[in-house]
């Protein structure tokens, strides 16, 4: 597990984290690190001789460059929020659930459940792996719900809390199912076994044995028809009324027939019934639905823009700055928004420089400059300095909200149609008319096994078979995507997917990696003292653009004369070590406007010009390849929040059949999709954004794309990482297969069938025939389906 | 700081690690001897106590309730108090718990060496050690389910529920099979007779293999390993189902040891289809041990402690593929009552059972002690000699196995059997010589560890209480206003499950008694007769001497045993046998048609000397057979308890019992006065030709001999 | 065969006791998370050693 030696090799890497160190000279205990936030974690632990931390996974840290501003979890202090966010308070404890993003390995789990030791008033931390969720207990006499988010933070467990938390409670997880699946399986097996004289011939000496046998096989039978089975009754009747009749519908008629007709046969004495087989089918049938709802505990797939919301903001009110949670923010309250800080709700900027990125929402790659005066809307991040906010909407009127807000994200998708349904609805019709047929039959030739042989063959020909390949197959299917990474929320999804023609994409974040931008400079060659000049003038500035170019050129100089001036909007001129640099607008720099695409930064030293720096998007490797490999079998489009600047790229990788939109609102995406769906068009959407949400939920598909599944993804039928993005026709192929294989051991099972109703139409059929062809139809197709699924997956060189 | 300090006891970890050792040592010494004497008869120094029909019980026990047994304890008050994060419930009462088990143990010893068993393989201990291994199992159920109960960490990991699973069931399966009426101080009879007996016995005996070597050592599988490997189990999902899918399906593969006997056919059947299901959560169990190192195999390379795991539990997999194969019928049909019985039981004790053990004593010493392991050389060497010894011991049996097999089933072309049984014991010796070998090596490998163990502790020195802190659970919430009416059960789990478990046992005996109340539908035959004074005290003596473990007493319908020991056994035959004797081995032939086939001369001088009767017999003499008198004080109270159980004695005959016993004794004294044998009719040797000459002769001929082929 | 009752009833009582204690901790959750358990085991908390 804990491997040692690479923090002794040549690349400084972060004890605490692992990443390569920028500078050298962070350390403490001759360990090194890339930022003071890792080094303080480390003094943390050490301090409290939990170092063992370090030894069991290797760097377990998670880096700490972006440093969390003090008074962030102010909010905490106040009494309603802390209200809506824990789960339990008594006079001196108090329970609360946060969600620790940063959690990932057994390292995490150790220190985290250990939180005891760092401080006193922490009584107990349990950690769930799964969810990412920390339950913590703490003696609030002696610390604050405050205090304890901080003492997480410190020790590199930041807290997720957003606008979502508040007030709601984490649903129950449904676990009747299983309950149910529980009790069918114990009936089933207790039932079987006493068949087993039933089925091996018991001698007449042992009658009262038998009748024994059978009573108890009828009281066994008794919490599986009242109580397992219900899963079906109640999707059967739903609906029913909806004047829909699904494929429960005939199996809850077959389960219900069986138990008459076996109850019948044990009171007249006439026969055991068959108890077995429907208490064996009930079990196989909620084993399925088990294993195909099986859904992704850690995944969160309808996220709404609450989720990226926080809790609460600052609010000045004459000279006074206090927490106010977003439901209550009124119009005219003036808001301090912080760097990184998402603004709530639309207003005007009474104070402070802002640079508003937009990508979140809108999907454009670069910050936008605002000055004072102009109008920022919800849902853009402040990413230079902090700024002040006149409200002019509140949350709830906000452009996002109201766009969130609309029917389309509403509407619940409807999962009953699936064509399992339609094939059950024809099989029934098959089968009534068969009984009917047989029952005639023996009506004119032998009234009394008639009535035999109708139930007889109601009891053989319930589509369960159907349903079993239909479930297993879906929960494999949804297994073996989801180890490659590709989360389905539903299996109706897989069916969906199947029958997909056209794709969407989104480009930023989606096509291209996050909002990280390729630096090319063009011009006169720079001298390495001057590069390192522009790396020192360009950290000055924060604006994103400068970044880009310190990033570029690299290691600044240490401790040099300097004097700058930063010209908002324009650009950033100084004296670096005697040198007159200056990097900015075309206009700025050389005083002509030049029209080229999209973000040009020009440089000059000494007022001579040197060249320029262009910003191109940075697209992930694969994206070529996937484009052109799906060209040639869908119909791909592009549509972008982002100006049209990558037109000419996409346009070469893409050529001219397919349709590019640039400049593209939340709604505007949706529109397109909807026309497109005019056209007849199966769509599937993949998307990053919030700005994406409206077109995802449009779309028949909505994947959303992220870089970890523990990231952020807005509402969607599906979520996959990037990395596996070159896979996506491979996924579609799969879900394609699912239709075949659920046909192929429907067909094998429908075999079985034609034997039971062979002997059920004479008349003759014995418990032990049903008992022997149920499980085996059951288990065949139980290997049909896994072993196709499989098989498909490993053709498709899917892991 | 909230969180509490506690200690974690070791000094009882030690104590059953101690045991486990001891134990291990003279079981398997005892073991080494009973494989001898099957080559070297002499190898009983003509002593009664140390005969292979008292020795081999001995050997069963002592390996499995004094080793593997004290090895769960070791494993459980080990992992349960770290799985818990709680010190062991009480300390009084795991001091309790090992003294009384360690008595248990010299008691069986003694008693088994003295003759005194109930003739029920693995439940062979009388019924005062009957109830006291009760009450001990529930003081250590007591401490199991107090720590339990008082644990600071809310998920029970899965190996507590393995164990909660093996106290639970062992305690019912225990009682349940343990019914029997007492004769004196230390003899008593099975409650149940003949197929039913059989049927308790297997039932029981299946599961004891079950619950008691295999359940608790998978928790402690699913502790050890991924401590011993530092890595966690390589799906926590799968060792769940494992758990669940196997506590549903074992319970019911006890019939299966009674394939083609006098069982009804459904009851075996049903016995075959649930062993082969078991397939599944069995290898579960294996693959999930195994695929924990994938990835750590280098590790395996140089740890002796994750060699000895992995062998384990490759054998476990073996022993329950190889398990559900024997199971069918028309496997059991050349396997059972052969040494590949032998074999496929010791792949389980050996491998699983073995060197699971001593992967958790090199592990755990070292710990406990805190202290390097002396030498991890000598561990691997203990490693290689021990797998060597399992190979040696196994192929030679499972070679006996189809050899005696093959030789029983075969008939010349004038469809005559080819071979008398003495040849196929003969011939199959060299087998047994090379299996003691294998078994001498395993021990050697043992006494290496010993070595080993005892310097390492000499090195170190006992953390008797080693401290630990957890916080305390957090109080339980009321989430949601809505109180289930079963609110306080869920509270309390733990028990419930031993409230219950009274209630399952307080059931069980009700519904016990009508079943004997009322007649029992064997099918009975008119011409089976229970047996005389004189027979029963015979009958005794040959349940005494173990003679069960070398002779059955079940031909089964097929052609060559028809034809080797005449009309095959029926359920009838029984309804008069407390115990049954039908055994499970053929070391000898059977015995189910002995009764008048030899004169009495040919059973005295057998019995002195099996070699002058059947040369090359590997059966050990019973001289003091000749010497012993019978104790004929007992008489009345044999009769009056075969009474109680229902055999139709006539009132009262309990007081004349010894008059017409002296009077069959003198008839046959008469017939060996004939053939100039003298002996007094009050002799032990008397009752034990009667019973011999009685034995199956009550239908011979009574209906035309049948085969099934 | 009556004895086979008794052993119906015992098997079956104590498999039912099974099902409760199946049904028990699934209700309370003990399956909730079933990644965390086998890592936590490997971990011994001992009183502040270095």
């Amino acid at each position: 597990m804990s491997k040692n030696g690479s923090i002794q090799s040549t690349t400084l890497v972060c004890y605490h984290c692992g990443e390569t160190c920028r500078d050298t000279d962070i350390q403490a205990h001759d360990k090194h690190f890339c930022c003071e936030g890792c080094k303080m974690v480390y003094e943390i632990l050490n301090e409290h001789g939990m170092c063992a931390y370090y030894d069991l996974n290797q760097n377990p840290g998670q880096s700490q460059k972006i440093m969390i501003r003090s008074d962030k979890f102010a909010f905490l202090e106040d009494i309603s929020i802390q209200q809506s966010l824990i789960s339990f308070k008594d006079e001196q404890h108090t329970h609360i659930s946060f969600y620790l993003p940063q959690m990932h390995c057994s390292s995490c789990l150790w220190l985290l459940e250990q939180l005891y030791k760092l401080k006193e008033g922490v009584i107990s931390c349990k950690v769930n792996f799964e969810r990412k969720e920390a339950d913590i207990v703490f003696d609030h006499r002696l610390m604050s719900l405050r205090q304890l988010a901080e003492l997480l933070t410190g020790i590199g467990y930041e807290p997720y809390i957003s606008y979502h938390d508040l007030g709601k409670k984490k649903p129950v997880a449904d676990r009747k199912k299983i309950f149910r699946l529980g009790v069918a399986g114990f009936c089933f097996a207790n039932i079987m076994l006493m068949s087993f004289p039933e089925y091996l011939g018991i001698d007449d000496r042992e009658g009262q044995l038998l009748i024994f046998f059978r009573y108890l096989n009828l009281v066994l039978s008794l919490p599986v028809f009242f109580y397992s089975a219900g899963e079906f009754y109640s999707s059967a009747w739903t609906a029913l009324k909806q004047k829909f009749l699904n494929i429960d519908a005939p199996i809850v008629l077959a389960i219900w027939v069986t138990f008459a007709r076996s109850l019948y046969e044990v009171f007249t004495g006439t026969g055991s019934g068959y108890f077995d087989s429907m208490t064996g089918i009930v079990f196989f049938m909620l084993a399925g639905r088990v294993l195909q709802d099986r859904t992704h505990r850690q995944l969160n797939f309808d996220r709404d823009y609450t989720s990226y919301f926080p809790v609460a903001v600052t609010r000045i009110k004459d000279e006074l700055s206090s927490t106010v949670t977003l439901p209550d923010i009124c119009l005219n309250d003036t808001l301090l928004i912080h760097h990184q800080e998402l603004i709530p709700a639309d207003g005007i900027i009474t104070r402070g420089r802002a640079l508003i990125d937009y990508s979140f929402v809108t999907g454009e790659t670069l910050p936008v400059a605002k000055e004072m005066g102009e109008i920022v809307y919800a849902g853009g991040k402040q990413v230079g300095g902090n700024i002040e906010v006149l409200v002019i909407k509140e949350v709830a009127q906000s452009y996002l909200t109201r766009l969130w807000n609309k029917d389309v994200f509403k509407n619940g998708a409807n999962n009953e149609n699936s064509f399992v349904h339609g094939l059950s609805r024809w099989f029934t019709w098959v089968v009534f008319a068969v009984a009917i047929a047989a029952g005639a039959y023996w009506f004119w030739q032998d009234e009394s096994r008639s009535w035999n042989a109708i139930t007889a063959v109601l009891i053989i020909a319930c589509p369960c078979a159907l349903l079993l390949s239909n479930t297993f197959t879906n929960g494999n299917i949804l297994r073996i995507l989801s180890r490659n990474h590709f989360y389905l929320r539903h299996a109706t999804v897989i069916e969906k997917l199947a029958d997909i023609d056209t794709i969407v994409f989104d480009k930023t974040g989606t096509l291209t990696a996050g909002t990280e931008m390729e630096v090319v400079y063009d011009g006169k060659p720079i001298t390495p003292q001057i590069r390192k000049k522009i790396a020192t003038l360009a950290a000055q500035s924060t604006h994103p653009l400068s970044k880009g170019i310190a990033a570029w050129a690299g290691q600044p100089l240490k401790d040099p004369f300097l004097a700058f001036e930063e010209f908002p909007g324009k650009g950033i001129e100084g004296m670096v070590d005697g040198d007159l640099i200056a990097l900015g607008s075309a206009l700025f720099i050389t005083g002509r406007t030049q029209n080229d695409e999209a973000s040009v930064v020009y440089l000059s030293v000494e007022g001579k010009l040197l060249g320029r720096f262009r910003f191109r998007n940075h697209y992930r490797q694969s994206v070529p390849m996937l484009l052109r490999q799906l060209q040639e079998r869908f119909y791909v489009a592009v549509v972008s929040g982002d100006n049209d600047g990558e037109l000419p790229y996409l346009r070469k990788l893409l050529g001219l059949r397919s349709e590019l939109y640039f400049n593209q609102q939340p709604e505007d995406k949706l529109e397109v999709l909807k026309s497109m769906q005019q056209e007849g068009k199966k769509v599937m959407m993949i998307g990053d954004g919030l700005n994406d949400s409206g077109a995802l939920k449009q779309a028949d598909v909505g994947v959303a794309i992220t870089d970890n599944s523990n990231n952020f993804t807005p509402a969607s039928d599906a979520i996959i990482e990037a990395g596996s993005l070159p896979q996506l026709y491979q996924f579609i192929r799969l879900c394609r297969f699912n239709r075949t294989i659920v046909m192929a051991a429907f067909v094998i099972s429908i075999l079985y069938n034609i034997t039971g109703l062979f002997f059920a139409v004479q008349g003759t059929l014995s418990p032990m025939i049903a008992a022997i062809l149920m499980p085996c139809s059951s288990i065949s197709i139980l290997l049909i389906t896994f072993g196709l699924s499989n098989l498909a997956s490993r053709k498709l060189k899917l892991a | 700081m909230q969180s509490e300090q506690f200690y974690y006891d070791n000094k009882t970890v030690k104590l059953f690690a101690y045991a486990t050792i001891l134990w291990g040592v003279v079981g398997m010494l005892v073991g080494l001897l009973a494989a001898i004497q099957i080559y070297l008869p002499a190898a009983n120094f003509n002593l009664p106590i140390t005969t292979f029909g008292r020795v081999r019980p001995l050997h069963t026990n002592a390996v499995i309730f004094a080793f593997v047994g004290n090895g769960i304890f070791m494993g459980v008050y080990y992992s349960l108090q770290r799985l818990c994060k709680a010190r062991t419930f009480s300390d009084t009462l795991s001091k309790i718990h090992f003294w009384g088990w360690q008595l248990i143990i010299v008691a069986a010893a003694l008693t088994l060496l003295a003759g005194y068993t109930t003739g029920k393989e693995y439940a062979e201990l009388e019924w005062p050690i009957d109830i006291a291994i009760t009450l001990i199992w529930v003081v250590f159920g007591i401490n199991m389910f107090g720590t339990i109960l008082k644990r600071r960490e809310s998920h029970l990991y899965v190996a507590i529920w393995f164990y909660i699973a093996t106290w639970v069931t062992v305690a019912m399966l225990h009682i349940v099979n343990s019914f029997e009426i007492p004769v004196t101080f230390l003899k008593s009879y099975s409650w149940y007779a003949g197929v039913q007996d059989a049927l308790v016995q297997w039932w029981y005996g299946h599961n004891a293999v079950a619950f008691f070597l295999t359940t608790p050592y998978l928790g402690i599988m699913y502790y050890f390993l991924p401590k011993a490997a530092n890595r966690p189990v390589y799906s926590y999902r799968l060792s769940i189902i494992h758990f669940w899918a196997l506590i549903f399906i074992y319970i019911w593969a006890g019939p299966h040891h009674l394939l083609y006997t006098a069982l009804p056919d459904w009851a075996q059947s049903l016995g075959v289809v649930f062993s082969v299901m078991l397939i599944a959560p069995s290898w579960g169990g294996m693959l999930n041990g195994l695929f924990t190192l994938r990835g750590a195999w280098d590790k395996v390379r140089e740890d002796p402690i994750l060699k000895f795991m992995v062998v384990a539990i490759t054998c476990y997999g073996m022993a329950t593929f190889e398990g559900p194969l024997l199971s069918l019928k028309n496997v059991n049909a050349i396997s059972h009552f052969t040494d590949w019985t032998i074999a496929h039981v010791h792949v389980g004790a050996l491998g699983w059972n073995g060197f699971l053990t001593f992967g958790i004593l090199y592990w755990i010493i070292p710990k406990i002690f805190n202290t390097p392991l002396y030498s991890t050389k000598l561990a691997s060497t203990h490693f290689w000699i021990g797998t060597i010894g399992i190979v040696l011991y196994a192929i030679p049996m499972y070679w006996a196995g189809f050899t005696q097999a093959m030789m029983w089933k075969q008939f010349t072309e004038d469809g005559t059997l080819k071979f008398q049984f003495l040849e196929t014991v003969t011939h199959i010796i060299p087998l047994y010589v090379a299996r003691s070998i294998g078994g001498l090596l395993y021990l050697v490998g043992v006494f290496i560890m010993v070595y080993n163990i005892v310097k390492t502790v000499k090195a170190g020195k006992l953390v008797a209480n080693e401290a630990a802190e957890a916080p305390p659970l957090p109080a339980k919430i009321v989430t949601h206003g809505k109180q289930y009416w079963h609110r306080w059960i869920e509270a309390r789990p733990i028990q419930m499950l031993v409230l219950s478990l009274v209630a399952v046992a307080i059931g069980g005996i009700l519904e016990i008694v009508p079943t004997f109340l009322v007649k029992s539908n064997v099918p009975t035959i008119a011409a089976v007769k229970p047996y005389t004074p004189l027979e029963l005290h015979g009958r005794d003596i040959y349940v005494r001497e173990g003679c069960y473990t070398c002779h059955s007493q079940m031909i089964r319908p097929f052609r060559d045993e028809v034809a080797r020991y005449g009309e095959y056994s029926k359920a009838g035959e029984f309804v008069y046998d407390h115990p049954f004797q039908w055994g499970s081995k053929r070391t000898g032939p059977d015995l189910a048609r002995i009764g008048g086939k030899y004169p009495d001369s040919w059973h005295y001088n057998h019995m002195l000397e099996p070699q002058s009767m059947s040369p090359g017999s590997i059966m050990p003499s019973y001289p003091w057979l000749l010497d012993d008198a019978i104790d004929t004080a007992t008489t009345a109270a044999r009769i009056r308890a075969m009474q109680t159980l229902g055999v139709p004695y006539e009132k009262g005959y309990d007081q004349i019992a010894n008059k017409e016993l002296m009077a069959q004794a003198e008839k046959i004294s008469k017939n060996l006065k004939a053939d100039k044998i003298e002996t007094a009719p009050n002799k032990e040797i008397i009752a034990m030709i009667a019973y011999l000459q009685r034995i199956g002769v009550d239908i011979k001929g009574s209906q035309p001999v049948t085969a099934k082929q | 065969m009556s004895v086979i009752i008794l052993l119906l009833i015992a098997s079956i009582s104590v498999a039912g006791l099974f099902l409760g204690a199946f049904i028990w901790s699934v209700k309370t959750g003990q399956y909730d998370d079933e990644e965390s358990p086998s890592v936590r085991m490997l971990f011994d908390q001992h009183p502040n050693k270095k």
